[in-house]
């Protein structure tokens, strides 16, 4: 028994060493930090956040550090959360992403609104929260995200596939990552998002991007039979679907990559050609 | 059904006139028929919900919501901190162009500065939790919702919190919603028991599944509050996540747990978490039966008889034990340690309590400790224990 538990400590050692450094919260001055929070674990996670916490774990939640900082009657609450890696802490950042919000530079993107400064860093999503609405308050929690960020160690990118949407009528800031059930569908996953306006005309384009080229095309061939389209021997690589629940879906891949759009009506081929051109080169 | 293997472009720009020809189609799920949906009514709101609404927390798409609705779901819930509110703001979207009359909303607003306790602090105030409800109508693009939750009360106390009860019957009186409620899904017997016998609660939301070890006194409370006239919506039916264990490769038969939490008839509706079209066609199925057949039973009873890793926090072992142990934190290490492959919080857990490397050494023959989940309790302390001793810089 005892080698057996230290072999399987072992073995954990090394599985968790490849997670990255545990958090470590920065001081602040004239604050005291207060880090009696348990580390929350996706078993747990619940007790912290409620219901939201199912959407975190859908993104490869690992776990949550959580802090306060105290000056008298003034808190700042920092929730440290990481997530399995860059694309999933992306993930859960742009779902709770607003382009509403006052974009800032800290981490990777980061943004201010109603007294929280939320941004992402590597393989982090960092909250922070005050409800005190003092400027000297405000102020400090900028310093503290400053901070924070300057100590978690990762990525400051966005994750690169995001250069690969076309930028006419992109909006701004609405790109999202979408780990499970795209479009609702069970077979497929692992998408980015991003919403388009033309005129009127408004409409999201879905980029996967698989591990090889059969994979893509398995994934593309999987939605294309669910719609009833038998893909045995096709050699298309390019259909308009109508999906009862989306509606018309422009369905295209080539080699590891597969292109989704919604959103747009079947008589605006046009439309989609031109996009999925630009993606699919 | 007609298909268009040479879609859009194949052939070039040219393809477009195909396409518009003969679309393949995904065909939508059949609707159960309006008069076989089994409605329940919620208490003394009067409202007749069917039995499975949507816990819309994770959808982003709003086609499900308008299927499920299509298909006969009415009250969708929601919550003010749901994907930072843009889970509020496509549902606002999409229920703008339906009748008001036609669905029933739920949202949920967190009071702030709640301790871990589930008491109040001077961060909770009314201000505060109208402002955030504010916004919540604000992205609805709605006059009122049906249902108002204080989001997680954990302590009774909570229930007699003047700022927020206060402001939550100020709402009501002003028409900005229609009934009172609050969730809860820690201490929740204690919480609902309380709450029944006090007039102030239209609806309570309750996490409520087949494996809750405290199932006599959440029923009772359940119970009691339902008799009372309190609306009872159910929630975590699946128990966590639809699987049994943590490698995922026991799934729960999920139509089974929603009919199981349904078969208690003081369960008004449940709210299932739904993001796939899949999921949405098994749940519509309960609409209109809500019989356990026998496999499902089977079902059932098999997921219960599976101790799993999850300690539910019972206490009912510290009295057992006599050392009186924390038999909880101890289960908990060994979760962290096998469940998460996490062996330096387990470390932590244990220097914490400070039990040593085999605390059940000196208690012969079999232990007293009854697990309500049928862990074995003295097997895994043993076993855990011996973290203790493993050097820190090897779990670091």
């Amino acid at each position: 028994m005892q080698n057996r538990i230290l072999l399987l400590f072992v073995a954990c050692f090394f599985s968790t060493a490849s997670l990255a450094q545990e958090p470590v919260f920065p001081d602040l001055n004239g604050y005291k930090i207060k880090t009696d929070y348990p580390v929350y674990l996706p078993d747990n996670l619940w007790d912290f956040i409620n219901g939201a916490a199912d959407s975190y774990l859908a993104y490869g939640f690992v776990d949550l550090h959580v802090a306060e900082y105290k000056k008298g009657k003034d808190v700042i609450k920092v929730e440290i959360y990481r997530h399995s890696d860059h694309t999933m802490a992306f993930g859960i950042y742009s779902s709770e992403r607003s382009p509403s919000f006052k974009f800032v530079s800290i981490g990777a993107q980061g943004y201010i609104a109603d007294g929280a400064i939320n941004f992402f860093k590597g393989n982090y999503y960092v909250k922070i929260k005050t409800y005190s609405k003092k400027e000297k308050v405000l102020q400090a929690e900028e310093n503290l995200a400053t901070r924070v960020a300057g100590i978690l160690e990762g990525d400051v990118t966005m994750p690169p596939i995001l250069t690969q949407f076309p930028s006419e009528g992109r909006k701004l800031n609405e790109e999202t990552y979408i780990n499970e059930s795209v479009l609702g569908h069970n077979f497929l996953n692992k998408a980015f998002r991003a919403l388009y306006q033309i005129g009127n005309d408004v409409f999201s384009i879905f980029i996967f991007e698989g591990t090889s080229a059969e994979e893509a095309e398995k994934t593309a061939k999987a939605y294309m039979a669910s719609a009833g389209i038998d893909p045995t021997g096709t050699i298309d690589n390019r259909f308009v679907l109508s999906d009862g629940y989306n509606g018309t879906i422009f369905l295209a891949w080539k080699d590891k990559r597969i292109v989704v759009i919604s959103g747009l009506a079947k008589d605006q081929a046009e439309i989609a050609d031109k996009y999925t051109s630009g993606i699919l080169k | 059904m007609s298909i268009n293997r040479r879609g859009f472009i194949r052939t070039g720009i040219a393809g477009a006139a195909g396409i518009a020809i003969s679309p393949a189609v995904i065909p939508q799920i059949q609707n159960v028929e309006d008069e076989k949906v089994i409605y329940r009514t919620l208490g003394r709101t009067g409202l007749k919900v069917p039995v499975i609404s949507f816990g819309v927390m994770r959808s982003d798409n709003p086609a499900l919501c308008k299927a499920a609705y299509d298909k006969g779901i009415k009250l969708f819930d929601t919550a003010n901190g749901y994907q930072n509110g843009n889970n509020e703001t496509m549902l606002g979207n999409l229920f703008k162009d339906y009748r008001r009359d036609s669905f029933f909303l739920a949202t949920k607003v967190k009071a702030a500065g709640i301790s871990r306790e589930g008491t109040p602090s001077a961060e909770t105030t009314a201000e505060d939790f109208l402002s955030k409800f504010s916004t919540s109508l604000t992205r609805l693009q709605m006059d009122y919702v049906d249902i108002l939750y204080v989001h997680d009360i954990s302590n009774p106390e909570m229930l007699d919190f003047k700022p927020i009860i206060n402001t939550v019957k100020k709402l009501k009186k002003e028409g900005k919603i229609r009934f009172i409620g609050f969730s809860t899904h820690r201490n929740e017997a204690a919480v609902i028991e309380a709450a029944a016998s006090k007039g102030d609660w239209d609806v309570i939301l309750t996490s409520y599944n087949f494996q809750q070890s405290y199932r006599k006194e959440l029923d009772a409370a359940v119970h009691k509050a339902a008799e009372a006239g309190i609306g009872i919506v159910a929630m975590k039916t699946l128990a966590g996540g639809g699987f049994l264990d943590k490698e995922k490769t026991k799934p729960i038969n999920t139509t089974a747990a929603i009919k199981w939490a349904l078969s208690n008839p003081d369960i008004h509706t449940t709210i299932p978490g739904m993001t796939q079209f899949d999921q949405l066609d098994l749940n519509v199925k309960i609409l209109a039966d809500v019989t356990l057949t026998e496999q499902e039973k089977k079902d059932i009873l098999v997921a219960c008889s599976q101790p799993g890793l999850f300690c539910s926090g019972c206490e009912e072992c510290i009295p057992a034990c006599p050392l009186r142990l924390s038999v909880p934190d101890l289960m908990r290490a060994y979760m962290y340690a096998y469940g998460y492959s996490n062996p330096s919080q387990a470390y932590s857990l244990l220097k914490e309590l400070r039990y040593g490397n085999d605390p059940c050494k000196n208690c012969s023959g079999s232990c007293s400790v009854k697990c309500s989940r049928d862990f074995n309790v003295k097997e895994r302390i043993t076993d855990i224990s011996r973290l203790i001793d493993v050097p820190v810089e090897f779990l670091a």
